[in-house]
């Protein structure tokens, strides 16, 4: 490893060269499109950024852009970690990313629909019917229905890595209810506050068009026969800890932001219960999962959910964003087939590559797994968040003979890819007083309604914040970065 | 607006309001105890009982001796106890965080930034020195709050719900201080015989109220008993008068129930009606059945808020009372049970 001790706040940063640098090449040579920042940062004295950094963290905690940790006795509230450092794409990787993450969404909207009417592409044997007969997600209720404007997944959050090979890559799709917007504008907000002579020297889309295009989306797909539709976001309610989130968006589109228990179905509509009675509701942006939407079709004893939705949804007289039963297409096992599915509804090349996956639901490759387990990750397919991926190398023998047993057990239940070399990030460490590598992926988020679309310019770059660390989910304890994309 | 968070709104108003009150009249009586011209209102025990009255609607017997730290604690910064100013303040905060979509991000970070500083403000530090600076950024922080409400938000609905509950808080916040004093001017005069009806208490009560210098300014001599209870219960000009916030009660009323037939049992007609009431009373009127009347007060500000609950706050559909019913049984285990299953619901 070398060592890269130009100035006072990089004075640890080590470069490995097993890993893309987004801030080095390998000549351990600022890369242009860092140049300008770099030299910003050269200025502050370790006092200086360290009262800057101090600051912005202030600010987040007086805003209540926070999460909530319960312990034993108290609540406690924390502020979801963030870097200063931001995060720069050029614009021409850039509309590679952009057209990629669109052709994904477009390509798994076309098969929701496939696999919720006749099922062609298994029919014609190009994505195998055990995928969808044994995934949780499967909605038998959404067979044959037709979600207005022929869309189910609304919002995606697909995440990114940059591997060695400096290209991108997708790791997953995310299309129940992906969260992390708020953190995009969160983050940008904090760095114009702390660096704003910076956005004098780089040309940067802005990311505050998030809720208005939102607005526009959800507004595109209304119910048949609405004029001006009413629409409100559901949340499960301020212990969520995506709540900040929730209400945020209902702020930035001018919402309501309601609760399950705000909500009732009368003759065949939904209404919510205001000061002045009820009000008619049109389309409903929905951060419960499926299983809580409804307790009579979906799981009887939840109470986020409204009772009756599913049956004014299935009438057509709400709209639900995202549609439920989107979670059988960002299942991990159905990511595999991602290549032949955007070649089977686009006739089209994939624009971004998927990254090799092994199915421990076939016999050779299963077999490949449990001899080398060492050189691969082992995710379970219908998680979310991080939990139970197993990354091989980490293990110890005994964890490695745990985690064979648990795949035997039920493989069907597990994938498996080479390690991926996440690209590093300069992250500032409180303990060290200085910038550190780290490793950074990338979420972005798409939007799609009826005849229209949009791709945030931006996302939010996850950030591991413990050394060598390869998960960057927040709640595993990862933060996040501004990332600016450059109009030239 | 939704009814549940028209009911967050309304008591977020009211908690910021009610935090105010118990910091100042905690600061005002035992600042002014201090150096009080006679030995009962010197007394430690006298105004730690005179406080928990206020704070926590207790009357101490008299055979308990009650200590300086534990009750200032208790009425400060214990998170047990709901009267505390620290309890009441979450309180604010919760009912903001459930309606954070309403209101204005200056408002939210401001509520927000009160919360943090109330609930690290170190306990030994309050007790020992510190309850001047720590109920004066009480006040301040509250009047801060206030500000935001009334210019960062629209003046619509929304604020008007606000507004009924910051003021009608207050009318039952000045109540209950107008109440608590008296007892204590009894007491004192229990003790000392009539030589101590002089101005001492009812200079703190006006300044437990704020308003002592806008009574001098206005009646130009001391305080007396009746000039006191004219200016806070009946002079309108008087920002913290009963009369300012029955009038301020019923111009947001007004707002809310927008000109809409009022039914005869509404709290729109009851705010009405006491509003007409009070337009010609004279302390004349009131002076010699005092305590009835700040009871009779006091009962009547509460049914408001219970009638508000029921006009606004409490919309069912018809369909869904029957089961509301059934739910309200199980509404305690509810919230655990959301809690636990709210926390997962994200990818």
């Amino acid at each position: 490893m070398k060592k890269t001790k130009t100035l006072p706040l990089f004075s640890t940063y080590d470069l490995d060269s097993r890993f893309y640098d987004e801030l080095f090449n390998k000549n351990e040579e600022i890369r242009s499109i860092y140049k300008t920042l770099f030299e910003i940062f050269g200025k502050y004295s370790v006092n200086e950024f360290d009262r800057l950094n101090k600051q912005a963290k202030d600010s987040f905690f007086n805003l209540g852009i926070t999460f909530q940790v319960y312990g034993e006795k108290e609540v406690k509230e924390q502020i979801f970690p963030f870097d200063l450092f931001p995060r720069i794409i050029n614009n021409k990787e850039w509309c590679t990313i952009e057209k990629g993450v669109l052709q994904r969404s477009k390509a798994l909207n076309l098969f929701l629909w496939d696999l919720y009417h006749d099922q062609k592409i298994i029919k014609q044997g190009i994505v195998p019917i055990d995928l969808i007969k044994s995934s949780i997600n499967f909605l038998p209720q959404m067979i044959g229905l037709d979600p207005p404007g022929g869309i189910y997944n609304h919002i995606s959050g697909t995440d990114l890595i940059k591997h060695s090979d400096g290209n991108y890559y997708v790791l997953e799709d995310n299309i129940r209810c992906p969260s992390g917007v708020s953190y995009v504008v969160g983050n940008r907000n904090a760095v114009k506050h702390a660096l704003f002579g910076v956005f004098n020297q780089y040309n940067t889309h802005t990311v505050v068009d998030y809720g208005a295009r939102l607005l526009e989306t959800i507004e595109s797909v209304k119910p048949n026969g609405v004029d001006a539709p009413v629409c409100v976001i559901i949340t499960p309610g301020v212990y969520n800890s995506a709540y900040y989130e929730h209400s945020f968006l209902a702020k930035q589109m001018g919402v309501v932001l309601v609760e399950g228990r705000d909500l009732f179905v009368e003759n065949g509509f939904v209404y919510m219960r205001t000061i002045y009675g009820p009000e008619k509701v049109d389309v409903i942006y929905r951060r419960v999962d499926d299983l809580f939407i409804d307790p009579l079709v979906f799981k009887k004893d939840s109470l986020l959910g409204v009772p009756g939705l599913f049956s004014v949804y299935q009438k057509g007289n709400v709209t639900l964003v995202n549609a439920p039963g989107t979670g059988v297409a960002d299942d991990k096992a159905v990511y595999t087939y991602m290549p032949e599915i955007i070649k089977y509804y686009l006739d089209e090349e994939p624009i971004l590559s998927n990254v090799h996956t092994y199915h421990c639901s076939r016999k050779d490759e299963l077999k490949y797994v449990i001899e080398n387990i060492d050189k691969l990750v082992i995710k379970p397919v219908d998680e979310s968040g991080g939990y139970g991926i197993s990354i091989g190398n980490k293990l110890t023998k005994e964890e490695i003979e745990k985690v064979k047993k648990t795949i035997l057990a039920e493989p069907r239940k597990y994938i498996a890819q080479p390690i991926m070399s996440l690209s590093t990030h300069p992250t500032y460490i409180d303990e060290n007083e200085s910038f550190e590598s780290r490793h950074v992926d990338l979420r972005t988020f798409t939007l799609l309604g009826k005849d229209v679309d949009f791709v945030l310019k931006g996302g939010l770059t996850r950030v591991a914040l413990k050394k060598g660390n390869l998960v960057v989910n927040s709640s595993q304890g990862g933060g996040s970065k501004d990332t600016w994309v450059l109009k030239k | 607006m939704l009814a549940r968070v028209a009911n967050n709104l309304f008591w977020m108003g009211r908690y910021i309001e009610r935090s105010e009150h118990l910091a100042r009249f905690l600061s005002v009586n035992y600042f002014s105890s201090l150096d009080a011209p006679d030995e009962l209102s010197q007394s430690r025990q006298f105004v730690l009982r005179s406080v928990m009255y206020m704070s926590a609607n207790e009357i101490i017997d008299a055979d308990i001796t009650l200590e300086e730290e534990a009750v200032l604690f208790n009425v400060g910064l214990n998170q047990e106890k709901p009267y505390s100013i620290l309890s009441t303040f979450i309180n604010a905060h919760e009912n903001a965080r459930s309606s954070r979509d309403l209101i204005s991000t200056e408002l939210f970070e401001c509520i927000n930034r009160i919360n943090h500083t109330i609930k690290a403000y170190p306990i030994e530090q309050f007790v020992k020195s510190g309850l001047y600076d720590f109920t004066t950024i009480v006040t301040q922080s509250t009047s801060e709050a206030r500000s935001k409400i009334k210019s960062t938000l629209l003046h619509d609905e929304v604020y008007a719900i606000i507004m009924l509950g910051v003021n009608l808080e207050r009318a039952i916040q000045v109540s209950r201080i107008i109440n608590s004093k008296m007892s204590d001017v009894a007491a004192s005069k229990e003790l000392n015989g009539d030589s101590t009806e002089g101005s001492y208490q009812w200079s703190t009560l006006l300044k437990c109220v704020s308003t002592y210098d806008m009574m001098r300014r206005y009646y130009k001599k001391t305080p007396s008993r009746e000039t006191t209870l004219e200016f806070i219960i009946l002079n309108e000009k008087c920002p913290r008068s009963i009369k300012n916030c029955l009038s301020q009660i019923y111009k947001y009323i007004c707002i809310i129930s927008k000109n809409k037939e009022i039914a005869n049992d509404s709290a729109a007609f009851l705010i009405g009606k006491m509003k007409a009431e009070f337009e010609y009373k004279l302390i004349s009127d009131i002076n010699d059945n005092l305590e009835e009347f700040i009871a009779d007060l006091i009962e009547k500000l509460v049914l408001i808020a219970v009638k508000l609950e029921d006009n606004y706050f409490n919309i069912t559909d018809t369909v869904a009372v029957a089961k509301e019913e059934e739910k309200a049984e199980v509404k305690v285990e509810e919230k655990k049970d959301t809690k636990k299953e709210t926390q997962n619901q994200t990818q």
